[in-house]
């Protein structure tokens, strides 16, 4: 197909990573083999524009070429189902870290280029759109990198980009890698939803997406059950959300809240006294917790 | 160098949680302004406001003369050190330093001049070419500043970040910033949970509860004459002791126990209505005596307590005990030795200190 279009547009070139940067006077397009080829904008006319963009996708040079393993990971990606199991590119389990980044803050190229800077090795990374993406991470026994946490403040002090990340599950093999990809888009964008935390793990939003599964009727109908009075005791609350946080610790809920030892007890017993609830147990601090996240 | 002024500023978040709000400030061209309180009460959120990283939900946010809110992070001629000190694990300190400046595509004479600069200040010549893994935490927290240093910027914003650093290092590089300020005078505001680092390095602090202003001024005047509960019972350490008690005549009275209070807030308290009502009272612990000197000369202030646990700090004990059944906490000189199960005599210095509306928890002034 390739050679075909090259006898109508000379100029069209395939883009190996020695080029660099992508030119900017030509217009970009993935081809049905991941190549991403360039055709010189002055032969272009809108017809033919809008024609090779009805059978090739259009490819934004405001993100970085894609390297030959992002382009292998996108193939294995989107064509799984017609041709699974995949069986590239090794044995390592990886996973899929979503990221989105503020609009305006930093370009996908700066990005890219400065988070391989943190990695021992090179990280193929697929971008939905100039915000968001998935970094595929293998696992690794380097005690160099930093933590996701770490991360988004190396990145915020240096580069003043505000980031959030979704660690997905690690996996091994490539059976059901499509739907796999497209949970943890769909699980991250759930989980920021009910947390304000910057780095949530598939496991720390377990509790989201079970309660994002359950109808308004039964959310409703939790929070009123459990909460009682206190579903708009916003101070109550916080102090139970903090506790919970705290994995039932007094000391430090006590600690973060600001508040004396004894007064905490005080208002945990009196929580307890109207709604029969011992939060200090953790099989009644658990329904108190999805209760509060019902609310949200 | 610039000053920052915010006006009214408020954030509220998608779910109208509002995390900060009617906060007004001029911060001075060149001052050292420590936003300090517990955690949740907006302090870190307004940083990251002053910063971009946050959008402002109202209110206006100026640098210099000009109003910033919608212009982004990286074009507000700002440089942020967080609590973090993690550095890029894979580059040496130069690189690390002048990583952001290459991303711009400035020069590499500029930027080799800049690094050469922020290492000669902090003393990190010598490691230029060293991988993060073999400094110190220390060392590598001076990296951090090192590449703030090197945006050249006009204001300074820290998120607490030393709070990673052990209590030895912490107190070190609480002074090497200091000194870095003093040097660079550059304008810098800078987050704390820790009320002894914001009365260290203030020029002038802001006391936050809550998402509100609670007090601003510099330590002395926040330490000395605290606007409310909160400011009194979270600035210094151990805190403010508080008793809940009477003004009845020219004493302060709780249960059997009655306090002589001086005659100019007698009558203080009198003007504004208190005689006879609910009201605490806030002593400092170092304003709690055992001295003999100091007990003679004040018969009326003196009550006898049994201490439950006397702690020897070195130079002073920390003793805890109680007074009219509520619980105190006094600082005394280890010249008297203090043990735990003696009965004392202790009495208070009442011209140091406060009385408290109940109702309110203001100070009545």
């Amino acid at each position: 197909m390739i050679e075909q279009l090259r006898k109508l547009f000379p100029s069209l070139l395939i883009y190996t990573t020695e080029d660099g940067a992508l030119d900017a006077s030509y217009k970009w397009f993935i081809s049905g083999n991941n190549d991403i080829i360039g055709i010189h904008q002055t032969e272009l006319t809108e017809k033919d524009q809008a024609m090779l963009n009805a059978f090739l996708s259009p490819y934004n040079i405001n993100f970085p070429p894609m390297t030959d393993e992002e382009r292998r990971w996108k193939k294995a990606i989107d064509q799984a189902e017609e041709h699974p199991p995949f069986t590239f590119p090794s044995a390592i389990p990886y996973r899929f870290i979503y990221f989105s980044i503020n609009k305006n803050q930093i370009t996908p190229v700066f990005f890219h280029e400065a988070i391989q800077e943190l990695f021992e090795k090179p990280v193929p990374i697929l971008w939905e759109n100039e915000f968001e993406g998935i970094i595929i991470e293998e696992e690794s026994t380097s005690e160099d990198t930093p933590s996701y946490e770490q991360m988004i403040d190396i990145l915020m002090s240096d580069l003043y980009v505000k980031i959030t990340f979704f660690i997905g599950p690690f996996r091994k093999g490539f059976e059901s890698i499509q739907p796999y990809y497209r949970s943890v888009i769909s699980d991250a964008k759930k989980a920021f939803a009910y947390s304000d935390k910057t780095v949530i793990t598939y496991i720390d939003a377990v509790p989201y997406l079970l309660i994002d599964q359950t109808d308004l009727a039964f959310r409703q109908q939790l929070v009123k059950n459990v909460l009682q009075e206190f579903i708009d005791d916003e101070d109550t609350l916080k102090m139970l959300e903090t506790f919970v946080h705290s994995n039932l610790n007094i000391s430090e809920t006590a600690k973060e809240l600001h508040l004396h030892r004894n007064s905490l007890q005080y208002r945990l017993d009196r929580f307890f006294e109207k709604t029969g609830i011992d939060v200090r147990q953790f099989h009644q601090a658990m329904p108190v917790y999805l209760a509060m996240l019902a609310k949200k | 160098m610039a000053g920052l002024n915010l006006v009214n500023i408020r954030k509220e978040y998608d779910k109208g949680v509002v995390s900060v709000q009617d906060f007004n400030l001029e911060i001075r061209d060149k001052e050292f302004l420590v936003l300090v309180g517990p955690s949740g009460c907006g302090k870190s959120t307004t940083l990251r406001m002053i910063a971009g990283l946050e959008d402002i939900t109202d209110g206006d946010l100026y640098i210099g003369e000009k109003r910033v809110n919608d212009v982004s992070p990286k074009d507000r001629d700002i440089a942020m050190v967080f609590q973090n000190y993690a550095l890029y694990p894979h580059m040496n300190v130069y690189d690390n330093m002048a990583f952001s400046l290459k991303l711009r595509k400035m020069k590499k004479d500029e930027i080799k001049k800049r690094v050469d600069n922020a290492a000669r200040i902090l003393n990190l010549e010598e490691y230029l070419y060293r991988k993060p893994k073999a400094l110190s935490g220390g060392q590598r927290q001076r990296v951090a500043l090192g590449r703030a240093i090197v945006r050249d910027a006009e204001v300074f914003l820290m998120d607490e970040p030393l709070s990673n650093l052990d209590a030895k290092l912490r107190v070190q590089m609480r002074a090497e910033i200091q000194k870095l300020h003093q040097r660079l005078q550059t304008t810098t505001v800078y987050v704390t949970h820790d009320q002894t680092e914001a009365m260290t390095m203030a020029t002038r602090l802001v006391v936050m509860k809550a998402g509100f202003i609670q007090q601003v001024g510099t330590p002395k005047e926040v330490y000395d004459l605290p606007d409310n509960m909160f400011v009194a019972s979270f600035i210094g350490s151990p805190a403010m002791n508080f008793f809940f008690g009477k003004l009845e005549g020219n004493y302060f009275v709780m249960g059997d126990q009655k306090i002589l209070v001086p005659q100019g807030k007698v009558e203080n308290l009198r003007k504004q209505g208190f005689e006879g009502k609910e009201i605490v009272l806030g002593v400092r612990p170092e304003d709690i005596h055992d001295e003999p000197v100091f007990l003679d000369v004040s018969p009326e202030t003196k009550f006898r307590a049994k201490i439950e646990v006397a702690e020897l700090m070195g130079a002073e004990i920390i003793l805890y005990s109680q007074v009219a059944s509520q619980d105190f906490v006094a600082r005394v000189d280890s010249r008297f030795n203090v043990e735990t199960g003696q009965s004392l005599d202790l009495a208070f210095d009442m011209s140091k200190a406060h009385f408290f509306d109940k109702a309110t928890e203001l100070r009545i002034k």
